[in-house]
């Protein structure tokens, strides 16, 4: 069966997600420090700006290419099962990144715990929802 | 879908080649739902709400028990 429009943008969303900040969090613990540095902040918003654009761009071509995009309430309920899994990854991530914050000395650390987990929250959330869609719900 | 999905059987596939032949993409366009839904629906991989329910059975043109029914063993 080929790929539904919707399992087109997941999948859109979910490797732009991992790429882009995959190259972040390879550049950015690449160098160890107490504090996060101008450098990292520069690198993080290019990242983010890049996906942004790389995201706006793949969806232009995924409407253009599959006319018949249309959601319906299964794609609705599979979308809200998805945030549901990935918002237990993002409250395990706050919590442990406030743990973080108290026992560890300045801001790295924490900093790019919580971003990892939002990260991986949102790569949990896209990989349940390509799962449903496959499996049923 | 578990236990959900085996009480509750359809007979949209073949209520679509009784009305000669249409495809799931036809049905889903009348129903307004999209196509892979449809085809989950048949392979009782997903439940629709009863407002799509009871569209599939307008579409179909027949009560709705003939083309859902509900196994309570």
């Amino acid at each position: 069966m080929s790929l539904s429009y919707q399992e087109k943008c997941l999948w859109l969303m979910f490797v732009t997600l991992l790429g882009f900040f995959g190259f972040y969090f390879a550049m950015a613990l690449s160098t160890s420090s107490v504090d996060v540095r101008p450098q990292q902040v520069a690198l993080f918003v290019l990242a983010v700006v890049l996906m942004v654009i790389a995201q706006v761009g793949g969806h232009i071509v995924i409407a253009i290419l599959d006319r018949r995009f249309r959601t319906d309430e299964r794609d609705r309920l599979i979308a809200l099962k998805g945030t549901r899994n990935g918002d237990f990854v993002l409250a395990t991530g706050v919590f442990l990144s406030l743990c973080a914050a108290v026992v560890t000395e300045g801001n790295f650390i924490f900093t790019h715990l919580l971003l990892a987990f939002w990260v991986v929250s949102q790569l949990v959330d896209f990989a349940s929802q390509l799962y449903l869609q496959r499996r049923g719900v | 879908m578990g236990k959900r999905g085996d009480r509750i059987t359809n007979e949209i596939r073949a209520l679509r080649f009784d009305q000669g032949d249409m495809t799931q993409q036809e049905l889903a366009d009348r129903v307004g739902v999209t196509r892979q839904t449809v085809n989950a629906i048949e392979g009782n991989k997903y439940s629709p709400s009863l407002e799509v329910a009871f569209r599939i059975a307008r579409v179909f043109k027949v009560p709705l028990e003939r083309v859902f029914q509900y196994n309570d063993d």
